[in-house]
């Protein structure tokens, strides 16, 4: 039983009308349309999904783009319901990564129901999917309690769950560093990128000055920062160009 | 020729490989059960139960167990690599070193105690501390 989740965005722009007719005349042609349940201002998504599964849907499916999907997270995740995303508009990233097109060919993606369980990562409690990048990084890594990393010049943290180079699916976060090194001597000299990367399965970033932490785009500040990952943790519908 | 070398790094890190660059640095205990290439620096231990690699601009104060090892660059402590282990022409070594197979090429430093056999690395663990660096 499938519960399609409407993001407020596409209800209200109208220039997703159109392929909004399109999609749903899609899925009932392919036999798996099912409850529609709308996103508005005051209406929390979480207890809404939760009142579905209740009922006994067990596919959740998004229409919207990365951040509809944020909404939805912590409780697909909590209840092992299978998530599928119909992306809509700009910001599809995870979409893509997962091998989805957009719009009506996202039906077909969701009918043939190839389903993968992946590890999703956590920062302080709230989950991510792709991962968390920290553009400008003056902090210090402790790494499974073993172990300290600092970046000893200019540097710029990304932990990586879902993306090109990563298995979301290894338990595993990567975590790489590019720090820029000065080669060469005086006038001459120019800065490269030299990129390290460490395998990791929980971390602690800890700063004396307030840092920004962007977690699935999702910008978070604070000094201190605890990075875990929840293996297997969430089932998701995606598409045979996914890129892991 | 130099970013050839970063790019072929970067496309087999699948699995468990380690890289630590130049810019950034390790200190504690660093444990891995894949592959590490060390290009930065590193203070405390660095153990792997795969292959090391240190690079010519990598710093180490540590001790260092390997299964096995190419050093390039400046090792501060006792070097055990089961298998085998390969000092190139740019490497120093401040330590005793343990190992079943050596190769050092010439101009290599080593100022330490070497023990060799088969099943040396195996049995013993280094036990002499890590040199505190003069800087």
């Amino acid at each position: 039983m499938y519960c399609y989740l409407y993001d407020e965005f596409i209800q209200e722009n109208k220039r997703f009308e159109r392929e909004l007719l399109e999609v749903e005349n899609r899925l009932t042609d392919l036999g798996i349309a099912g409850k529609i349940s709308r996103l508005a201002l005051f209406r929390n998504a979480e207890e809404m999904i939760r009142d579905e599964i209740d009922r006994g849907v067990e596919t959740i499916v998004v229409l919207g783009n990365d951040e509809t999907i944020r909404k939805v997270i912590d409780v697909v995740a909590d209840s092992q319901v299978v998530l599928g995303i119909i992306p809509f508009g700009p910001n599809n990233k995870l979409a893509q990564l997962m091998g989805i097109p957009e719009g009506v060919g996202a039906c077909d993606v969701l009918s043939a129901r190839r389903v993968e369980t992946i590890d999703i990562g956590t920062v302080n409690g709230r989950r991510f999917i792709t991962g968390l990048t920290i553009p400008n990084f003056k902090a210090e890594i402790t790494c499974d309690e073993q172990f300290r990393i600092f970046a000893t010049t200019r540097a710029e943290l990304e932990i990586r769950n879902l993306a090109n180079l990563s298995d979301p699916c290894d338990g595993i976060l990567n975590t790489v560093i590019r720090s820029a090194v000065k080669k060469g001597w005086g006038i001459f000299g120019r800065s490269e990128m030299q990129e390290s990367t460490l395998p990791m399965q929980s971390l602690a970033i800890r700063s004396e000055k307030s840092i920004s932490v962007f977690a699935d785009g999702e910008e978070l500040e604070g000094t201190r920062f605890d990075i875990g990952i929840e293996p297997m943790a969430m089932r998701v519908i995606t598409g045979k160009q996914r890129m892991f | 020729m130099f970013k050839d070398k970063q790019e072929s790094r970067s496309s087999q890190n699948g699995g468990n490989q380690t890289i630590i660059a130049q810019g950034v640095k390790v200190e504690g205990d660093f444990h891995s059960n894949g592959d590490v290439i060390i290009d930065g620096e590193v203070a405390g231990s660095v153990e792997t139960s795969q292959s090391l690699q240190i690079g010519e601009s990598a710093r180490i104060s540590a001790n260092v167990i390997a299964k096995s090892a190419v050093i390039a660059g400046e090792v501060r402590g006792n070097i055990s690599a089961l298998d085998r282990l390969e000092l190139t022409a740019t490497s120093t070594v401040h330590g005793d070193i343990q190992t079943s197979l050596i190769s050092v090429a010439a101009g290599a430093q080593i100022n330490g105690k070497l023990t060799m056999g088969k099943g040396v690395a195996r049995t013993s663990e280094p036990s002499v501390e890590t040199e505190e660096s003069e800087d």
